[in-house]
């Protein structure tokens, strides 16, 4: 519990945590609060916040509840992120403990691509995979997994190279262990938590790459997203600039709070860890 | 017949810029239920040794035969098999675990991997091998880190045992040890050695134990075998320069020499 407390200490993670919370409330509430299609016509075009409570930020051009959009544009975020962080981090984990672990041919092969996909700025990546194989929600995840799985390969990689000389690897060689057990039940497990460490910037960076890809519309068409809404609202950035402000806000408001949270977990985490 | 022969076994390291023979044409053999201990000062090559008999790492020449098999021709599953039969206890025992594990889990290892416990059965085995080594059978769910280091060895011994080997190496089992829990982990390596015919390869820098445990010792000065025999006789009375060396500075023993 003491852990928890030191979090509670520090005003940054309890922001971050406050704000993660009311974006997951957003999303799971979503489709209870506004029912039916957030791309339905809701009211009259261009309808500025504050005006008519029923539709308490407006409309957009089309005429289609900006808040409801937002709510469901905060589904589409969270998911995105989430999922593109856990596929890079499984993905990474993954290739970094192989490559660790086995040396030689495997280990040169495995960093060549590594290396390979780090050349490539993974925007760029993300982009030439979604215009090749066309938005879906679940490409699109894939698409950002892509570019970022590298980070958490390398870092893997530097801790089971360490981890592995141990002495307890050696006795679970001695004792006849399958190097693959050995690897994923030894010493990946150990090898995890810098990994980890990395996830918050990683999931803030999906959620920004989302929004950048729908901004481009190259997100899936079928949903709500931040990014598209940002787009929308900026051909009419003159007349009605809240359409691009308000799920700027929100945007910005995310990657702050995934962010600030994450780091309030590592720092309790790890100075626990330094303690003990 | 030998239970284990090394032959003309030779490793090198890479030392700025040229090659260092870490172990140099080393040759010894261990029978069935004898203990022969290998002792010699720091980086002489004892860890070395046990590290290229348990084949954790590869010797640049010489042979291995173990229970009349070819050691170093062996590979993949046929090796892993095999290891059931060579166990080690390592000399840090906290070290050699993994952090995150229970006592049930370490000793569950072995006895899974190498097929000689069903999974209902194991509870009860891992009983037993606790009981073997003199601990309670409750301390099965306790981690790994919250035993005591005296614990941990014992624990360490419950595993080397558990696949019912014929060789477990030593290698400094009982140095990180105190006093008291050290007489306590030699008497049961003692003991598990005369009802279950294990031979040790015991490699320890403490002359008095060497002395107290092994039937025969081989020195070792700079990865060469500078005298080996009786392990009294040569103790008692070294003939190489390495022997008197290690045992002028072996205040003990020195004093009990009439
Ligand atoms: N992985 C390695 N790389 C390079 N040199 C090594 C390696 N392992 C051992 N050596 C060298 O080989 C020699 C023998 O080392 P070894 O660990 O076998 O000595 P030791 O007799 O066990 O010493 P100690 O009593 O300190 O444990 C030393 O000179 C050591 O520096
Ligand atoms: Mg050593």
């Amino acid at each position: 519990m003491s852990r928890f407390r030191r979090f509670l200490r520090t005003p940054e993670a309890v922001a971050g945590a406050i704000i993660l919370a009311a974006l997951i409330a957003m999303a799971l509430s979503a489709s209870l609060l506004f029912p039916g299609d957030p791309q339905a016509i809701a009211g009259p075009a261009l309808l500025p916040p504050f005006q008519d409570w029923s539709l308490p930020l407006g409309t957009d051009r089309l005429g289609r509840d900006v808040l409801a959009e937002l709510f469901h544009g905060a589904r589409t975020s969270l998911a995105v992120g989430l999922a593109a962080a856990a596929a890079a981090l499984v993905v990474g984990s993954v290739v970094g403990t192989l490559a660790g672990f086995a040396d030689g041919l495997v280990d040169e092969v495995l960093m060549r691509i590594t290396e390979a996909f780090q050349t490539v700025p993974s925007f760029l990546l993300a982009l030439a995979f979604v215009s090749v194989v066309g938005p879906s929600l679940g490409i699109v995840v894939i698409a950002i997994a892509l570019g970022t799985w590298t980070g958490p390969a390398r870092v893997a990689r530097a801790e089971v190279l360490s981890i592995r000389e141990r002495d307890y690897v050696a006795s679970a060689r001695a004792v006849g262990m399958h190097p693959l057990a050995i690897a994923f039940r030894e010493v990946l497990p150990n090898a995890l938590p810098p990994v980890l460490a990395m996830s918050s910037v990683i999931v803030a960076a999906a959620i920004l790459t989302e929004a950048a890809l729908s901004f481009l519309g190259l997100g899936d068409p079928n949903r709500v997203t931040w990014g598209g809404m940002i787009a929308e609202g900026r051909a009419v950035l003159r007349t009605a600039p809240f359409l691009s402000i308000v799920p700027g806000i929100a945007l910005v408001l995310t990657v702050l709070g995934v962010y600030l949270a994450g780091e309030g977990v590592v720092e309790t985490t790890a100075v626990r860890r330094g303690l003990s | 017949m030998s239970l284990l022969t090394v032959s003309n076994l030779t490793k090198r390291y890479p030392r700025g810029g040229k090659s260092i023979a870490a172990v140099d044409d080393v040759s010894f053999h261990i029978d069935p239920g004898e203990t022969l201990a290998l002792a010699g000062p720091s980086g002489s090559g004892k860890s070395t040794i046990a590290r290229l008999v348990l084949r954790l790492i590869e010797p640049d020449a010489g042979r291995i035969e173990f229970e009349d098999n070819d050691f170093l021709a062996l590979s993949g599953a046929s090796l892993r098999a095999r290891r059931a039969r060579l166990q080690t206890v390592f000399q840090d025992p906290l070290a050699a675990f993994n952090p995150r594990a229970t006592v049930a889990r370490v000793l569950d290892d072995p006895l899974r991997i190498h097929g000689i416990a069903s999974r209902s059965e194991r509870p009860r085995r891992i009983a037993a091998l606790l009981e073997r080594v003199g601990l309670a059978a409750e301390l099965a769910s306790r981690a790994i880190h919250e035993i005591s280091g005296g614990q941990r060895q014992r624990v360490a011994i419950a595993r080397a045992i558990a696949t019912k080997p014929s060789l477990i190496v030593l290698d400094e089992a009982v140095s990180a040890l105190d006093v008291s829990v050290r007489g306590q982990i030699l008497h049961l390596l003692l003991d598990l050695q005369r009802q279950e015919r294990i031979a040790y390869l015991f490699i320890s820098h403490d002359l008095g134990v060497v002395r107290a445990v092994a039937h025969r010792v081989i020195l070792l000065d700079a990865g060469r075998i500078a005298e080996s025999g009786d392990a009294r006789a040569v103790i008692d009375a070294p003939r190489s320069a390495i022997g008197k060396a290690l045992l002028a500075a072996a205040p003990r023993l020195h004093r009990t020499r009439p």
